[in-house]
């Protein structure tokens, strides 16, 4: 048995390929999209980031600062303890253009900007600036798993620090360099589908996602708490599903909670017929009778594609409402909204798990 | 009542050499690995120097056991190489390295490989054996890489901040160990030279093309390095049950953030300051118990005069003995943080500290000199070892003897 420690997720803002940045607004407005690349629903960023500032950001730096930003002010806190961000390929976009130069111009008269704007921890970096925080600042890179270790590091700095708010996000760009390569291995499908209808299909390969989601992370519930986190873990490269059900009866177990007591389950299915296997599997057998949603189809598959699965098991909880879209079934509702666990998967080898409880 | 944190092995590859060994013998007779690139294919192989792992990719793989053509990047070579040398200083049985974490740090990942295929990547319809490296352009790819080839499965992770990467790597893995999690993380970072990390360097217009002059009032930029550097931490618990021996204790560490500038460090150091006073606080010693600090010093104008200054600030009058051995192996970037850490612990063992070559005038805005030439018999208790990086984050370790 662990220690029974809730973390307070007492802000969130997200960019994503939903309407998501008004933390007010809950799915009401859905766009579907049909060249398997999905791009965030961006908000004038002049509302969020000053104009001298702006000028100088890459797109993905806008919409990460622009979340980072919403989560602290919906979190009413002007200045974080410390900023922790995930991320799959960082700024792949700006990594592509200095790439371009130095091959074109054949490593000659090359201008740092893109160099500068490509390292990883730029994100974070920018959001300490923005905000004056001196404090603690990491930033993860590891594939489907970047976003976990974020939030892990921060329940470690909580656990050391009882009453410090951490800012936790995952971001990641639907860059075209990632989207070309990854054709060859059947990482996004070769037809062109309807993104909202990513589970009725059968072939190989997901959808391209985007975006950025922001939680600040705390030890104290406060008048903005969304829910509780009450545990997360991952696992790497399961040998096969025995050993992801393994898992998850172990998380739930060392939680106290049994899987009758979850309410909700969210479901990281990508859309690709193979790799969908395991969450099938799961949906037959550990959860067949709990309620089932899917989130992927709204954001499409990124290494960070977790954190918009925080944002939306947060939100259920605190809205007290399950938005149709999400929905396996749309005419069933649950009866009770109270403990939500999420399922997700990258590429079939980074599973993790985030156990929520309404607050 | 959280867990003290150990290191019980230690293994490294730079341009000093391929072990732990050659390197020492470098550190101790003064040979950097500065010189004209022979490895990496670059137009500026002989106007910009760096300090290159002098093997090729091939040999890499004869020395770590990997098989031809299965698409293992320069950095998952080097990083292999270094970690099979820290299982091996350690004496971790199979069964204890699969219940190991492993958290490792790059700036780049396998963008040599991304940079040198690229065109053949980028047309769908090519086919040969360079599709193995598809996903190089992914920075946690080659610590599963290695993961998988080694057999670790119970825990990772990657991190990427700039140049303090692999300092942050060993202080989440002491988390880790620390509040229970694990009982052991082999934690580190790997770093190949690539055209990318060059020519970026080279544009930001901090690169010496002469072998640079840490902490001089001369210097003009920094030489890169590649490399990789992993230990292995271990509980308290896990040392007393496995009766292995300890090198070390890693009794503090800190990470802070400048909030200064995107890439260049504050003038005043605040952030330097702000690391290693953590790092003090929380191994809870006082600034005169430390014995020696091996600096970031990069040898850039900037990084050398905001340390110095941070220095200063903390330690005042009393500033112990302290060197850049980045004269020795140049940045190593993501690596630079561990291989560091390992030349702190190899200056605890063998009570040494480092020389910080190529040092004749003191910088005027300095009262402190680096130490310059090889001190042996010294009685040494704590050291500090410095990262600093881009995006203002500046990380520090604390080593205890035991």
């Amino acid at each position: 048995m662990k220690d029974q420690q809730a973390y307070y997720i007492n802000g969130i803002g997200i960019v994503s390929p939903q309407k998501t940045f008004d933390p007010a607004d809950f799915l009401t407005e859905i766009t579907a999209y049909h060249e398997n690349v999905l791009r965030s629903v961006t908000p004038d960023f002049k509302a969020y980031i000053n104009p001298i500032q702006l000028r100088r950001l890459s797109r993905m730096l806008r919409i990460g600062l622009t979340a980072a930003t919403i989560c602290l002010r919906d979190s009413k806190i002007q200045t974080p303890d410390g900023i922790i961000t995930g991320t799959g390929y960082g700024f792949l976009d700006e990594t592509h253009k200095f790439l371009i130069e130095l091959l074109e111009q054949q490593e000659k008269q090359l201008t740092p900007t893109y160099f500068m704007q490509s390292t990883y921890n730029a994100l974070a970096g920018l959001i300490a600036l923005s905000v004056k925080c001196m404090g603690y600042n990491n930033t993860y890179v590891s594939r489907g798993l970047a976003f976990e270790n974020a939030l892990d590091d921060a329940i470690l700095q909580l656990q050391d620090r009882p009453n410090a708010n951490f800012l936790v996000g995952g971001f990641d760009d639907a860059s075209e360099v990632q989207y070309i390569a990854s054709k060859r291995n059947s990482h996004f499908k070769t037809e062109y589908i309807n993104s909202l209808e990513l589970f009725q299909t059968s072939t190989k390969g997901s959808v391209q996602g985007e975006g950025a989601a922001f939680f600040m992370l705390s030890r104290n519930a406060a008048d903005t708490t969304w829910c509780k986190l009450l545990d997360t873990t991952f696992i790497y490269s399961p040998s096969g599903n025995e050993e992801v059900i393994e898992s998850i009866d172990a998380f739930l177990e060392a939680n106290n909670i049994s899987i009758q007591d979850i309410d909700l389950w969210i479901d990281g299915a990508s859309g690709d017929a193979e790799h969908d296997r395991i969450m099938h599997d799961l949906s037959q057998s550990l959860f067949s009778n709990t309620f089932h949603t899917r989130f992927k189809h709204l954001c499409g598959e990124s290494c960070t594609a977790s954190s918009f699965a925080l944002w939306l098991g947060a939100a259920i909880l605190k809205n007290q409402q399950v938005p149709a879209i999400v929905k396996v079934h749309p005419d069933k509702n649950p009866e009770r909204l109270k403990n939500i666990l999420i399922v997700n998967q990258y590429m079939n080898k980074n599973f993790s798990f985030f156990l929520l409880q309404q607050a | 009542m959280s867990q003290r944190v150990f290191i019980t092995g230690y293994g490294l590859i730079t341009s000093l050499g391929k072990d732990a060994s050659e390197n020492f013998q470098s550190l101790v007779h003064r040979r950097s690995g500065y010189g004209e690139l022979r490895v990496l294919d670059t137009i500026h192989r002989t106007a910009l120097p760096a300090c290159e792992v002098k093997i090729h990719d091939q040999q890499l793989q004869e020395l770590t056991g990997v098989a031809a053509g299965i698409g293992f990047t320069r950095t998952a070579l080097l990083g292999l190489a270094a970690l099979q040398e820290a299982i091996r200083m350690a004496g971790l049985s199979e069964t204890e390295v699969r219940a190991s974490g492993l958290l490792s740090a790059t700036s780049n990942g396998g963008i040599r490989e991304f940079e040198k295929y690229y065109y053949e990547l980028m047309d769908p319809q090519q086919r040969g054996d360079f599709v193995r490296f598809t996903d190089t352009a992914n920075p946690g790819e080659h610590c599963e890489r290695m993961a998988d080839f080694i057999g670790i499965k119970r825990y990772i992770g990657t991190i990427s901040t700039a140049c303090s990467s692999s300092a942050n790597s060993m202080m989440q893995g002491a988390q880790l160990i620390r509040h229970k999690k694990l009982d052991r993380v082999i934690c580190g970072g790997a770093e190949a030279l690539s055209k990318f990390t060059l020519n970026g360097f080279n544009s930001l217009m901090i690169l010496d093309p002469e072998h640079c002059r840490p902490f001089d009032s001369t210097r003009k930029g920094l030489n890169l390095g590649e490399g990789a550097a992993y230990v292995v931490l271990e509980s308290e618990a896990e040392v007393l049950r496995s009766k292995r021996k300890p090198l070390a204790e890693l009794k503090g560490y800190g990470n802070a953030n400048d909030a200064f500038h995107q890439t260049a460090s504050s003038p005043d150091g605040k952030g330097a300051f702000l690391a290693m006073e953590q790092a003090l606080a929380m191994a809870g010693i006082a600034p005169q118990q430390v014995s020696y600090i091996n600096a970031h010093g990069t040898a850039t104008e900037n990084n050398d005069l905001s340390e110095g200054l941070g220095i200063q600030r903390l330690f005042g009058e009393q500033v112990p003995d302290f060197s850049s051995t980045k004269s020795y192996t140049g940045h190593t970037l993501a690596a630079a943080g561990s291989v560091e850490a390992i030349f702190c612990l190899m200056a605890l063992q063998e009570q040494m500290i480092w020389p910080n070559l190529n040092f004749t005038n003191p910088m005027p805005e300095l009262a402190i000199r680096p130490v310059t030439s090889l001190r042996q018999q010294v009685k040494l208790n704590y050291i500090l070892s410095n990262s600093f990086g881009f995006g203002g984050n500046t990380s520090s370790l604390l080593l205890a003897s035991v």
